[in-house]
């Protein structure tokens, strides 16, 4: 440990020797170029080939932050100095850099260039670079794709945009947290409250805590929210992920499983404008499931009795004897097929001079729900950039606030799956309400089951707000070199209530039980401080940059859940002070402290070889005091060929060409806090304690070994571009929850697994833009990426409790099947092969290995432009296996709906409600014949689009003005029968939406 | 000028680099919801409200709670006690039916709550032991308490599962892959531990709560445990020292028993566990009937009682509706009060030592002792005296009329008749006719199919 120390300082010893030589050098050149050039007014026209004056063209001085932007009739003003350089760019036209030379009128005719890989800027975090320039391997999704689409979380929009990046949505309730993977599933842990494979999430600079808040409402309590909710979509700028190793290196022991960088939209120095954005529409479930009507169902329930030869009497058959033979409801229509409206404002002023701009957008956004009762979901948000550059041009301040509040007014439901009892409740089970409007428990009572909308009165308020504020100052220390320090500070607060009059429940309970609520708050705080050395040094013909950096960051992460009970009235539900009883079932608070140095050398030779070097030492607290620290480094490099002489020569078609490859390791410590610490908790009932875990003072960090290698290519100028990357990411000292069995006294205890689990996988882009004219212009991106996870070894698996869970060269997402074989022809029961013949079925005959994960998935995008009006279709497909939704329901026969599939196909076993029937049912879900096709082809999203003509515009005082009607998963090709293929299980499918509305700019 | 640039940023640099090697700075407290294991057997306060955790835990855990999940409900239908009312709920079908899946969840439910049972009361003992802050009495009392419940959980593991591992120690690398012990063995721990406990446990109740575990609940046990075990002089004796502690027991009223603190019993769980929001026994809750009852007493059990028995009237209740009409089991009257708590849940009493003692003397040939304890028992009850009534009985017919004693008096409780015809050796004569597909080998539960995947070493019970 100390010796890792010590070698560690002698690193950052040499390279502090190394920087401070250069300092030394810099220091020198600074002095002979001190002197101040003159400053100049410069202006100008800027147009396109045709003479067309364009306006909104950004016109920089290049090397600084100051810029300005031509008005409406392409003219522009700026001060510069006179041997200084102009940068004119605008999308859609190639960057022109001009110098000045003492002129004081440029004028400049821009060339159009559609795809043109330098011009797209990527955010790495620490540094930036350009898409060409790249050593790492990053995807991007711009703001524009975000704000299109009508949703609340920003990671939906990511759906099919991103090679290897999958995303998955467990319902479709707003406010949900969907579940990210960038490049598969590292760790084993992957439930909800232990997950080790959440990407580290980053805005503006800020590292913020994406676990999902947990919930107590039902409809959400098995996800839990998401705290990126709070953030406005139109406010969002871009959306970089980093994959492999050399982007995430930096990152250390959080870059595991990806980083996902948020970045919001800045001011820009131009004269002020106001930008308005309104839509509205409506959603609806995307699918139902078929399930039997009343005649078939109630047959299939009188045939089970006549096969297990059992009388019917009022509790085994309330069903048939009881209830209204000649009854139908849709339950599915009456549980989740309402219609959720859609509204979306938003508004941003922008504006500033050449030291100082701005940029503050708010915005509301409400959203309805799909299930029964007056419930939604709203929020707003508000956003404030300021960027500061002093005259000299030596100090920089940035400051960004991010501000949301939402609030999610749900029903409360008794049942926490109205999705499942929509599906299964038998089609005449009786009505719901009475003829008077109350809730009808008699004759529901009768089949020994509670109203399934017993909770009706319920209801349930979770408010959440946060804020992140960072702050960024930089200083030019000398020419090269400059000084940074980011300082960020994040308050995430949810509170959420829950009110539970008696009147939801029968009154037959009603001796038991008493007005109740839930109170549960979540409290989140972090502060960071990241100060940085920044240096950047042309030497003749190569470059080098270098940045060091320290980091710190306390996060606190609290909850408080509290009931009451015993309200006398319910009005004051909700009021402690008037609650007969108070109980506090959790008040913990959890500090998390993380230190950090880091850097990253990135040097180039003729902007056509590049390395970039990237290294971590980090400090976390949730590790045993001996086991806190561990360094992180990875190594990438580039060379762009194309910018040899010989391949020019050879291969003119070629007009971009480029090897990459990037090797590293980073780290993963998202793990529970203090499980190292043995200890005792608090019992709920006073004065007790009790310990609550098995500890291990000796558990470590996860590391993951990333490995990557691509190809990208350009061709016709840059109109088809493509790349092609491999990688191979291993991570081993899998830390888990370790499960025990139960003579140990708990389940499971915290601990490092010699186990590693390797995803490796290709990915194909390709973006072209395959007719570009005048009046019409057709662009086309696409994306497939295939997966392959394995879990590549474990020693002695066998002997440890994971022996029937995975299986050594297969994925992580198996599930051990028995062999189905066949339907008995004396019983009509569905049977399994006993493998070793004992008689017993258990997991030796479990031999059928069936992967669940994604074999490949992707999206196509496909934008097109005719004069004024677009249209953009995305186009999401997956390729993978399910789970027949016949063996998501229960046993044919029972008291439960079931798939209409279930009798037509005549594949399934007879009805019947037996034992032996029940258990042939669960052997069959565990066997080869649950297996179904779950691939699908949606359509996520189109969107259509017109821009107001230039005549209308002026008319109107307007700068831009555009309508637009958007589309989001109107269309699933799938031969999967269940709900909804792109989350395996009985959940709410995804919404299928319609909203239109319009931009105007002033 | 130069060298002071220079300069500056060399501190600069410098101090970025000192603070970063700061390694103090990601030390956390302590959060105030926790407490490390030295410190809570630091002072008798803390070390307590240890033991005070236990004592909840049984009431909050599954083996021991009352609910369903509960040898009582479990060990009910195991035997010819209890029904299930629904035929959907497999995990108590497969029970009443004795055809249990390895995987059944209730099976594993009581494995699981008495093994984390055992290593609470074994973190505590070695927790008072290394600790230096703590008088020698407290210690002992702790000691003695914690001794009791290890003994009375494996007392019921080893009743159920028979092949058991015999844990003692809280090390998870030892315990995780730990193989069974002979049957001899669990139960020499059981008396070992039960006489460590005779000997420092005080014989008055601490804060005269009938929860905590005093002498008299430990030797009570020991005198089932002796009983069993076929040792009828030392079960006499034994259950004769707690019967003769007239002070401290007696047979009470039929409605009084299970009240809190009531004078028959020897040893309770409160339902105080879950703090301030239960005031109720799960055994309450889970049996008293409603149209939400899960769980009934079987008609043919009913019918056994007599006419004039008082068990018959004040011990079983019937729910009547339009759609359901059954019997249920009535010993405990609050299944929701929301006042104060009336009722503990009952584990051992009075009245079981009297039917111990009759069960040893006839072991012993003192068949008029026998006949006169278990007059004790019918007289409260209301029936006619053996004494009177039928003076020659035989003592095959003596011993019958015991365990017939035993199934009216305990029906309900801890599974005194699964382990009852278990022990005797008549499962197979009483259960065949309830249980189409009844096997000798089911008087022993699974050993838990999860349990055998994560510790290879477990071996399956004969029979699954």
């Amino acid at each position: 440990m100390k010796n890792n120390y010590s070698r560690l300082k002698w690193v950052a010893l040499i390279i502090l020797g190394g920087i401070l030589f250069f300092l030394s050098k810099s220091a020198n050149a600074a002095t002979t170029n001190i002197a101040y050039f003159q400053q100049q007014e410069i202006s100008g026209v800027v147009q396109d080939q045709k003479g067309q004056s364009i306006p909104g063209v950004t016109i920089t001085v290049k090397n600084t932050t100051r810029g300005t932007v031509t008005n409406l009739n392409g003219e522009y003003k700026i001060t510069a100095p006179a041997n200084g350089t102009l940068v004119f760019s605008y999308i859609g036209f190639k960057t022109l850099e001009i110098p000045i030379d003492g002129r004081s009128e440029i004028n400049i005719q821009l060339e159009e260039n559609i795809a043109s890989l330098g011009e797209v800027k990527i955010n790495a975090g620490y540094y930036r670079t350009t898409e060409s320039e790249r050593t790492g391997s990053i995807a991007k999704v711009t703001g524009e794709d975000i704000e299109m689409q009508p949703i609340v979380n920003p990671l939906q929009a990511l759906q099919g945009r991103m090679a290897g990046v999958e995303i998955t949505q467990r319902g479709g309730a707003p406010g949900m947290a969907p579940t990210i993977r960038i490049r598969g599933q590292n760790s084993l842990r992957d439930t909800r409250d232990d997950n080790g494979n959440l990407p580290l999430y980053i805005i503006d600079g800020v590292p913020i805590n994406s676990a999902p808040v947990p919930s107590y409402t039902g409809v959400i309590s098995g996800t839990g929210l998401d705290p990126l909710n709070t953030i406005g979509l139109s406010n969002i700028e871009s959306i970089e992920i980093l994959k492999d190793a050399d982007a995430t290196a930096i990152y250390g022991s959080r870059g595991a499983n990806g980083v996902v960088l948020i970045t919001t939209k800045r001011g820009y120095a131009r004269e002020t404008e106001v930008r308005v954005r309104l839509y509205s529409g409506a959603g609806q479930a995307s699918r139902k499931m078929n399930v039997l009507n009343t005649r078939e169902y109630l047959d299939i329930r009188e045939q089970a009795f006549e096969n297990d030869g059992v009388e019917l009497t009022n509790s085994n058959a309330y069903d048939l004897l009881l209830w209204d033979n000649e009854r139908y409801t849709d339950w599915q229509e009456k549980f989740f097929g309402g219609t959720s409206e859609i509204l979306n404002m938003d508004l941003s002023v922008n504006g500033g001079n050449e030291n100082t701009s701005f940029r503050l957008g708010v915005g509301y956004h409400k959203e309805g729900t799909v299930f029964t009762g007056d419930f939604d979901y709203q929020k707003a948000t508000a956003a404030l950039q300021v960027n500061h550059v002093s005259d000299n041009e030596k100090f920089h301040i940035d400051l960004s606030l991010n501000y949301g509040a939402d609030t999610n007014n749900f029903l409360n439901s008794v049942n926490s799956s109205l999705v499942y009892l929509g599906v299964t409740l038998p089609p005449n089970a009786p009505p719901i309400f009475n003829t008077d409007g109350s809730l009808n428990w008699q004759d529901w009572d009768a089949g020994n089951r509670d109203n399934p909308f017993g909770g009706l009165y319920n209801t349930s308020e979770i408010y959440s707000n946060n804020l992140l504020a960072n702050a960024s100052f930089s200083y030019d220390l000398l020419k090269n070199l400059k000084f940074k320090t980011n300082l960020g500070y994040t308050d995430f607060g949810s509170n959420e209530l829950i009110k539970m009059p008696k009147r939801s429940y029968n009154p037959e309970n009603w001796g038991s039980i008493t007005a109740r609520s839930t109170h549960s708050a979540v409290e989140r705080n972090s502060w960071l401080i990241e100060p940085q050395l920044i240096f950047n040094k042309q030497l003749g013909n190569s470059e080098l940059d270098v940045i060091i950096g320290a980091t710190f960051q306390q996060n606190t992460n609290s909850r408080l859940l509290m009931n009451g009970f015993g309200y006398s009235s319910e009005a004051q539900i909700g009021n402690l002070m008037v609650a007969e009883d108070v109980s506090v079932n959790n008040d913990a608070s959890i500090d998390y402290k993380y230190n950090a140095l880091f850097a990253r050398i990135g040097y180039n030779w003729q902007h056509k070889l590049f390395v970039n070097l990237t290294g971590r030492r980090d400090g976390s607290s949730r590790f045993g005091p001996d086991k806190r620290f561990a360094n992180f480094g990875a190594v990438g490099a580039a060379w762009i060929f194309s910018e040899e002489k010989f391949i020019k020569d050879a291969l003119p078609v070629l007009s971009f060409g480029k090897l990459r490859g990037s090797y590293g390791t980073t780290g993963n410590d998202q793990i529970g806090d203090y499980g190292y610490l043995d200890a005792y908790e608090s019992t709920l009932a006073p004065g007790g304690l009790i310990p609550v875990q098995l500890f291990n003072p000796d558990y470590s960090w996860e590391v993951n070994r990333k490995l990557e290698a691509a190809l990208s290519l350009g061709f016709l100028e840059d109109k088809i571009n493509t790349e092609v990357s491999w990688y191979r990411n291993r991570s081993s000292n899998q830390l888990v929850g370790f499960p025990l069995p139960a003579t140990t006294g708990f389940n499971s205890i915290q601990a490092n697994l010699p186990a590693e689990v390797q995803n490796t996988g290709w990915e194909v882009v390709l973006s072209s833009t395959n007719i570009s004219n005048q009046d019409f212009k057709w662009n086309t991106s696409f994306n497939i990426s295939f997966p392959r996870n394995k879990l590549i070894s474990f020693p002695n698996i066998e002997e440890t409790s994971y022996a029937n869970t995975y299986r050594v060269g297969q994925p992580l997402n198996i599930d051990l099947l028995y062999s189905y074989a066949g339907i008995d022809s004396e019983t009509g029961y569905f049977t399994v092969e006993d493998i070793n013949e004992d008689g017993s079925f258990d997991y030796q005959d479990r031999v059928i290995e069936r992967d669940r994960s994604r074999k490949f998935f992707g999206g196509m995008d496909n934008t097109l432009f005719y004069k004024n009006f677009s249209a953009q279709f995305l186009w999401e497909f997956v390729k993978q296996e399910g789970i027949d939704p016949y063996f998501l329901l229960g046993n044919l026969g029972n008291a439960s709906n079931q798939e209409a599939g279930a009798i037509n196909n005549g594949n399934g076993q007879v009805p019947s409600q037996s034992i032996q029937a029940q258990r042939a049912h669960g052997f069959a879900s565990l066997s080869d014949l649950s297996t179904s096709d779950a691939s699908f082809l949606r359509l996520k999203t189109i969107s259509l689009g017109y821009n107001l003509s230039n005549n209308l515009l002026n008319g109107l005082g307007l700068k831009k003005g555009r309508l637009f009607v958007t589309g989001q998963n109107l269309i699933t090709i799938t031969p999967y029968e269940g709900l909804d293929p792109q989350e395996i299980g009985i959940y709410l499918p995804v919404l299928r939406t319609i909203t239109a509305g319009l931009e105007l700019t002033f | 000028m130069k060298s002071t640039i220079y300069k500056g940023n060399f501190i600069l640099l410098m101090s970025i680099w000192i603070f970063a090697s700061c390694e103090s700075f990601v030390e956390v407290e302590i959060p105030n919801d926790k407490m490390v294991t030295e410190t809570v057997f630091a002072s008798e306060e803390t070390a307590q409200s240890a033991m005070q955790g236990i004592y909840y835990e049984l009431f909050n855990t599954g083996f021991s709670g009352g609910t369903t999940n509960s040898i009582t409900v479990l060990g009910g239908l195991s035997a010819d006690i209890l029904e299930p009312i629904s035929t959907n709920n497999t995990t108590l079908i497969q029970f009443q039916e004795n055809e249990i899946f390895t995987e059944n969840s209730g099976v594993l439910g009581i494995w699981n709550s008495a093994y984390n049972i055992i290593y609470l009361v074994n973190n505590l003992l070695e927790g008072i032991e290394n600790s230096e802050g703590l008088s020698d009495s407290f210690k002992h009392r702790l000691e003695g308490e914690a001794r009791f419940i290890r003994a009375f959980t494996y007392f019921y593991l080893v009743n159920l599962y028979e092949n058991i591992p015999l844990v003692l120690s809280t090390d998870y690398d030892e315990n995780s892959l730990i193989s069974q012990a002979p049957e001899s063995e669990i139960y020499e721990q059981i008396v070992l531990d039960l006489n460590r406990a005779r000997e420092i446990l005080t014989k008055d109740y601490l804060r005269d709560e009938r929860f905590y575990a005093n002498y008299y609940a430990a030797t009570a046990l020991m005198a089932r445990v002796k009983l069993y075990q076929e040792q009828y002089s030392e079960a006499a004796i034994l259950s004769s020292e707690v019967i003769d502690a007239n002070d401290l027991y007696d047979l009470v009223n039929l409605d009084e028993v299970f009240l809190k603190n009531s004078q028959e019993a020897i040893w309770q769980i409160s339902p105080a566990g879950r703090g301030n929001i239960l005031t109720w026994t799960a055994e309450g809750s889970t049996f008293i009937g409603s149209s939400f009852s899960s769980i009934k007493l079987r008609p043919e059990f009913v019918g056994s009682f007599s006419q004039e028995d008082l068990r018959r009237e004040k011990w079983i209740g019937s729910f009547l509706s339009e759609t359901r009409d059954f019997d249920y089991v009535y010993k405990y009257k609050d299944r929701s009060s929301i006042d104060n708590i009336t009722e503990y849940g009952m584990v051992l009493r009075l009245a079981e030592q009297y039917l111990i003692r009759a069960e040893a003397r006839i072991g012993m040939g003192e068949f008029w002792a026998a006949i006169e304890d278990i007059d004790r028992i019918r007289e409260r009850a209301g029936l006619n005296l053996i004494s009177e009534a039928n003076p020659d009985i035989s003592p095959q017919e003596l011993q019958n009329l015991i365990i017939e004693e035993r199934r009216r008096e305990l029906f309900a409780e801890w599974g005194h008749r699964w382990l009852d015809l278990k022990r005797l050796n008549i499962a197979s004569e009483v259960l065949s006719s309830k249980s189409s597909g009844w096997e000798e080998t089911d008087v022993l539960y699974p050993i838990p199919a999860q349990e055998r995947s994560k510790n290879p070493n477990l071996e399956q019970n004969q029979g699954y």
